[in-house]
């Protein structure tokens, strides 16, 4: 019986040769204990399952489905994910997106947790974090199985179910206690005398016995278990959702206050913020320049050579569009005539300030490009009562509470329409419910737009995009992280190198830049310029990730060449903050998007925030969907 | 004012607590003496440094600001990892908020650095009228833990400088006897040591 699976291994050529490569980027330094030889005659695969699928878009059809297996060799325990060969469901899927996704011989000791969702309705799918903090894209059971491949790897390697959140399994938990998952980190820590070195210190520091860590006794971790099944105290839905709403009552009105203090005091809310940006005042603060002579260290040059690169594909900027220019493309109802020279002109200069209001409700999605001026102002009016009947929802609720008493003495009339806008968005898509920067997205938008009704509308446009941001298992995060570390790896390998021979893989020092979309790294005025432009999506949906990618690049030789570490780095990149040329920036990153052509699309997996909309036939060629 | 002493330490501190306790805000007084009503809320984590100097030293703090809120938890263990020093802060009107400051030096004390040095701020002690957590039930709790407990208020800067001086005093390189076996204190050498955590 053995023989037989020992057969089937060797058939699987993708195995054979992928145990050898090992797992490519996201390999961890201590791994080197895995296997590297040929010899698989340990190997045994003791869990199979076909038809698991990964699906690179929204649409359920197009997916690649393959098999996923559990391999154990010695005492190591690896997964695999082999998409099948010329099965694409759809022809839009091409090599790359399957090799984009294969999952060669990933060693547990490389897995911080596995999340597991099996909804009553539609498929189940875990979701793999690596230590990293990068995940893979959800894996879809299309014939069930998520239950028994928990079970299986739980007998091989050490799986604890988070006490927070019993979908999530976390893998290894002692082997590194600083890379815990969301959830672990609400376990009761009792581990007794666990010595936990400090990862940054050289091994030749370490108490001897510092190395042990994987004799961690399994007494220990059911120990956490029992904890961990106590503390999942049986829920009552309604006091949930009371003190969820509670919660979010009182993070609304900070964020209100503070957001829209700082937005409304200035008439023209421009000159917002001045000096309350704390990330600015490092006393030691140099001028940032993207100087390639502060380098201590000779520093591999930038194979782009980024300023020839510019010079060559990025386009100067022009002026923002104006009032007279806009009307050239609408024609006599009001319909925008050509949205793709709309958004490309947009995307050259933005928008004057005084058209914002008209022109970002078309950009967001809220009102089509097609639609007149009498079919604008319509679903305005439509729009509005709809707002007040979810709006009523909560104000029902609330009035019963005392509690909500400390917002009295608030003056600002603004905060009030900020967090009733929140809250009520909180009660329209009850799944995200309210975090920590949404305000930051929903201020400009109130800036521009006034209207409270007008500004929760092009809100829910915005989160349409961006609401993976905010996922609570951090998945859209985790994804726009690996697809911008592919595209360093693409764009700057030198780079990327450093990054991972630094520890720096994570990308989670760009963490703000991406969850706010650059808000606080820029003044007022430039984050709805730069807003508008990435709105337009073009030359690609995904332009923020090469902003990124070309703010990196104008300070590689400073990064690598001072060795920054990861908290130097996170220091660096936060005080960047004010100091970022957002013309320079944009001009790059149209230059490395251009460069990058259809190796940087495939880098990114298709599906990363943010997705447009649906209805933008224009962009997504119609799906025949089959499923959904 | 100006340090006597001739060791000039760096110390890497870490601000841990829930959403809204003042974190931020305490380590503005800290650092500029200042105090916004309206303190925006910390997205990922913000990075301050300050000196503090003492009779036998020159404590430079590399303080981290952390964000507060659950759904960033996963991000905290980056921010305290080789911290020398970490203030776990609760407000002293929000009982949640107590509760969220004890799973923290939980957290802490189960995977820290065990010598880190840990304070314990009852913040907002300006506003009494409205006070949830009752001094003497944070001071028991911080002695069962071996913390140091001080009731703090941003707004008026009452107890945030001594707060501060007192981790210092508290560092055990400050402390006479105290073993230099170097994991306490991050002073960064130039050249990052190599192969701990080298990979490939
Ligand atoms: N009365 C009073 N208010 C305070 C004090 N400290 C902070 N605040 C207020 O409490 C609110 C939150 O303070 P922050 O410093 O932003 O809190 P934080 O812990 O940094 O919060 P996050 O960054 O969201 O995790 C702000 O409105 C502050 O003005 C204090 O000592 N007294
Ligand atoms: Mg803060």
């Amino acid at each position: 019986m053995n023989e037989t699976e020992v057969h089937d291994l060797s058939d699987d050529a993708d195995y054979a040769t992928s145990i050898q490569q090992s797992s490519g980027m996201m390999r961890r330094s201590d791994s080197g204990k895995r296997s590297s030889s040929s010899d698989l005659d340990g190997a045994e695969i003791v869990y199979t399952k076909d038809n698991v699928a990964v699906h690179p878009t929204q649409y359920a059809s197009e997916r690649i489905s393959g098999r996923l297996k559990l391999i154990k060799q010695e005492n190591s325990l690896f997964m695999t994910w082999i998409p099948y060969k010329g099965q694409s469901s759809s022809s839009r899927l091409s090599e790359k997106d399957k090799n984009l996704y294969t999952i060669r011989a990933l060693p547990f000791s490389d897995v911080r947790s596995i999340r597991r969702h099996t909804p009553t309705l539609g498929w189940q799918y875990v979701i793999v974090v690596m230590s990293s903090g990068l995940a893979f894209p959800p894996l879809y059971f299309y014939n069930g199985g998520v239950r028994e491949f928990i079970a299986t790897a739980k007998q091989h390697i050490v799986l604890v179910r988070s006490a927070e959140d019993g979908n999530v399994f976390l893998v290894n938990d002692f082997q590194n206690p600083l890379q815990r998952t969301l959830s672990s980190l609400e376990l009761p820590m009792a581990v007794s005398g666990s010595n936990v070195p400090c990862t940054s210190l050289p091994a030749s520091e370490l108490p001897s016995n510092a190395h042990q860590e994987n004799d961690v006794s399994v007494g220990s971790s059911e120990r956490f278990q029992q904890n961990g099944r106590q503390q999942q105290k049986h829920h009552d839905p309604t006091r949930d959702l009371s003190i969820q709403i509670l919660e979010k009552f009182s993070l609304v009105t900070r964020f209100a206050r503070e957001t829209t203090s700082q937005i409304f005091r200035d008439s023209d809310g421009f000159s917002i913020n001045e000096g309350e940006k704390l990330d600015q005042s490092v006393p030691d603060h140099h001028p940032i320049t993207a100087s390639n002579e502060s380098g201590k260290v000779p520093v591999a040059s930038d194979p782009l050579e980024l300023d020839k690169l510019s010079l060559a594909w990025g386009k100067p900027r022009q002026p923002p569009l104006g009032h007279e220019e806009w009307t050239t493309f609408l024609d006599s109802e009001g319909r925008v005539m050509d949205s793709q020279s709309l958004r490309k002109r947009i995307f050259y200069g933005g928008v004057e300030h005084n058209m914002r209001k008209e022109v970002w409700t078309i950009l967001l999605g809220y009102h089509a490009y097609d639609s007149t001026y009498a079919e604008r102002e319509y679903l305005t009016t439509i729009k509005k009562t709809e707002y007040e009947t979810i709006k009523k929802q909560w104000q029902a609720k609330v009035r019963t509470d005392r509690s909500f008493s400390f917002y009295d003495g608030d003056e600002n009339p603004n905060v009030y329409l900020l967090r009733d806008i929140l809250l009520t968005y909180s009660f329209y898509n009850f799944d995200l419910g309210y975090c920590q920067g949404m305000s930051d997205l929903l201020s400009p938008i109130l800036f521009v737009m006034g209207d409270e009704s007008e500004s929760f509308w092009c809100f829910v446009s915005l989160m349409e995009r961006l609401g993976p941001n905010f996922n609570r298992d951090q998945s859209g995060m985790h994804s726009q992280l690996f697809a911008l570390s592919k595209l360093v790896e693409l764009l700057d390998s030198p780079l990327h190198n450093y990054f991972a021979q630094n520890d720096c893989l994570n990308y989670f020092f760009c963490f703000r830049w991406i969850l706010i979309q650059f808000k606080r790294e820029f003044e007022y005025e430039k984050t709805m310029q730069l807003w508008e432009v990435l709105w337009t999506h073009h030359p690609s949906e995904h332009l923020h990730l090469y902003v990124c990618v070309a703010i990196l690049k104008r300070h590689r030789a400073k990064i690598m060449g001072e060795k920054m570490d990861f908290d130097t780095l996170l220091k660096f990149i936060n005080e960047l903050s004010d100091h970022i040329d957002l013309d320079a920036t944009l001009r790059d990153a149209e230059a490395l998007c251009l460069h990058a052509g259809e190796n940087g699309a495939a880098s990114i997996p298709p599906g990363t925030p943010p997705s447009l909309p649906l209805e933008d036939a224009s962009i997504y060629p119609q799906p025949d969907d089959d499923i959904l | 004012m100006a340090s006597s002493g001739n060791k000039n330490i760096n110390a890497k501190l870490v601000l841990l607590g829930d959403v809204g306790a003042g974190k931020s805000s305490l380590v503005l007084r800290f650092v500029k003496g200042q105090f916004i009503e309206f303190q925006e809320s910390t997205i990922g984590a913000a990075f301050f440094s300050q000196t503090v100097a003492l009779n036998e030293a020159t404590v430079k703090f590399e303080i981290w600001d952390t964000a507060g809120q659950e759904r960033y938890h996963s991000l905290a263990p980056m921010y305290y990892r080789g911290a020398a020093a970490a203030i776990i802060v609760y407000d002293i009107t929000n009982q949640t908020s107590f509760d969220r400051a004890k799973k923290w030096v939980q957290e802490l004390q189960a995977q820290g650095n065990p010598n880190m040095v840990m304070a314990l701020a009852g913040n907002k002690s300006d506003m009494l009228d409205a006070r949830q957590v009752a001094a003497e039930e944070a001071q028991s709790y911080a002695r069962e833990n071996s913390l140091f407990f001080m009731e703090t208020s941003a707004k008026t800067a009452n107890n945030v400088n001594d707060l501060f001086y007192e981790i210092a005093k508290r560092l055990p390189l400050m402390q006479p006897a105290s073993n230099p076996s170097g994991m306490v204190l991050v002073d960064r050498p130039a050249d990052k040591a190599t192969g701990a955590s080298c990979c490939s």
